[in-house]
């Protein structure tokens, strides 16, 4: 018999907090895009763009993932999560320290704010991995999927601890190399190392799951594992040590071959499902790795050193960071979101309700009209934002912003609409 | 695959309230999802279960298992019930039922 890892009303309490405020935070995320369209044109070392790239990366995109990650490590591991109390420590951690990061990038405030918003950061994400590494020890041999989770906390740690000395780096000056030169390190690591490879872990998992297909092929994952890992180290100890970030085109290329090898097993997966009628929250999941093209190539132009530096290569510098954010992990998110939210707030309602008639189905916490407007709405938005960064049209930019601020009141609509759900109990039979 | 001794009236029983257990993802009941591969009764040892998930660490697994154990006490509260995951064979979509198959887009 399976044993039960999931006390669902117990870990709810720990993981629904994460969902709201990276909910909030993407509403909060399209309002600041919009009143700073004129910022995406031009250098993305700016305190705008600082603040909104936190936001995103940070308030919206990682807060949902630790509110998922919660909730799935259980599952994944089949073992109880290690410490509620450090699930909860996480979220103030961040929650605070994010805001108060983005106060500091926004206003400039360069000195204390910065460094508390840094040392909250810092511990977050130590109790974070720590909750994941002592959740997966003594589990046996890890699967591939909790490998590449637990890497992706590690890599997570790291691109923390690295803007952390950057935010103490602003005062006392202690780093050899320039602030831009650190700052590509830490993207890079946070994109390629926490999110892509978070993303590979879960879904490995997951996709087969509500798809009903086969095991992904575990070996081709693990060469997907061992190509970007080694891209990623090869990347950090070429700029630590031979403080050389010029070769990133070549770690990149590599890099993506390891996520081409992912997108074909995802591709395999899809092509065997057993179950053909997909609901909207999976077809924006395929429509997201599908448009996770487009930041590979703008992202290979960015960092390949073959075109000169000029007002053109900083907008596609621009585009691929827009594209890998808005693109691929916020397209994945909001179509994710109606995947495991309803069914960790369903299990929380529901669980005991087993068996019992007129019980509604985690799909019927939530309006599939409203999602499916989010998804077309948000599309929209985004494509016109691509377009607006590469042409400089601050005009275009703000339209598309304008619209990215409807997909956000639609998803929030939807996602409230569960949260305050009150269990049907006057049809139970 | 057989999955109960038809003469016996409490085996059919329990197959068709298991109908009535739905896997909350797919919102198709467990019998025409083919995840039951035996259902048997004896006097002495109660209702046994055999049965499977559509994977391995499935997140709805341990509702289903609760599902079916809360039915069976309710409908056959004097019979002791016990459910057993297998993992053979594995679950494949040829165990789904024609009813099962037009639900999942597959007929």
């Amino acid at each position: 018999m399976m044993p039960s890892n999931t006390n669902s009303s117990r870990t709810a309490s720990a993981v629904l907090p994460f969902y709201a405020f990276g909910v909030v935070s993407f509403l909060v995320l399209t309002i600041v895009m919009l009143f700073s369209s004129n910022a995406f044109i031009g250098h993305y070392f700016s305190p705008k763009l600082l603040a909104i790239t936190h936001i995103a990366t940070l308030g919206w995109a990682s807060m949902i993932i630790f509110g998922s990650l919660h909730q799935l490590l259980p599952i994944l591991l089949d073992k109880a999560l290690h410490s509620m109390v450090y699930a909860k420590i996480t979220f103030y951690s961040f929650a605070i320290g994010i805001i108060v990061l983005v106060y500091s990038f926004w206003t400039f405030s360069l000195g204390i704010p910065l460094q508390l918003a840094a040392v909250l950061l810092i511990s977050g994400a130590s109790f974070l991995l720590l909750n994941i590494v002592f959740t997966a020890r003594n589990t046996g041999r890890p699967a591939i999927h909790a490998i590449f989770i637990i890497t992706a906390a590690g890599w997570f740690w790291l691109t923390v601890f690295l803007g952390a000395l950057m935010a103490f780096n602003f005062t006392f000056s202690f780093l050899p190399a320039e602030q831009l030169f650190y700052l590509r390190i830490h993207a890079h690591i946070g994109m390629a190392g926490w999110f892509i490879l978070l993303i590979i872990g879960v879904s490995s998992k997951l996709i087969p799951m509500f798809l009903l297909s086969p095991a992904m092929d575990t070996k081709k994952l693990y060469y997907s594992y061992f190509i970007i890992n080694g891209a990623l180290l090869a990347f950090l100890v070429d700029a630590l040590i031979f403080n050389e970030t010029h070769r990133g085109g070549i770690y990149f290329s590599l890099a993506i071959i390891g996520i081409a090898i992912y997108v074909f097993t995802v591709i395999k997966s899809f092509k065997s499902r057993v179950r053909k009628a997909l609901d909207i929250g999976m077809k924006q999941t395929f429509l997201a790795v599908l448009f996770v093209f487009l930041p590979i190539v703008f992202g290979w132009i960015s960092t390949s050193n073959l075109f000169p530096v000029s007002p053109f290569l900083m907008q596609i510098t621009l585009v691929y960071g827009a594209s890998f954010f808005m693109g691929f992990i916020s397209l994945l998110i909001l179509g994710q979101s109606f995947k495991t939210l309803p069914y960790i707030i369903w299990l929380d309602k529901y669980q005991n309700m087993s068996g019992k008639k007129g019980t509604p189905l985690p799909k019927d916490l939530f309006s599939e009209k409203l999602l499916r407007y989010q998804m077309v709405v948000f599309i929209i938005g985004y494509i016109l934002l691509l377009s607006g960064i590469i042409s400089s049209l601050v005009l275009l930019i703000t339209i598309a912003n304008s619209i990215l601020i409807l997909a956000a009141i639609l998803y929030v609509i939807n996602i409230f609409k569960m949260f305050v759900h009150k269990p049907a109990y006057a049809t139970i039979t | 695959m057989e999955l109960y001794t038809k003469a016996d009236n409490i085996e059919l029983n329990v197959y068709n309230t298991l109908k009535e257990v739905i896997d909350p993802e797919l919102a198709i009941n467990i019998i025409d999802l083919g995840l039951v591969y035996k259902i048997h009764y004896d006097h002495s040892s109660g209702i046994h279960i055999q049965m499977t998930l559509s994977n391995k660490g499935c997140p709805m697994g341990d509702v289903i298992t609760e599902n079916i154990r809360s039915i069976l006490s309710e409908r056959f509260p004097n019979f002791k019930s016990t459910i057993e995951l297998i993992w053979e064979p594995i679950w494949s979509s040829e165990f789904v039922s024609p009813h099962g198959r037009t639900l999942l887009g597959l007929a």
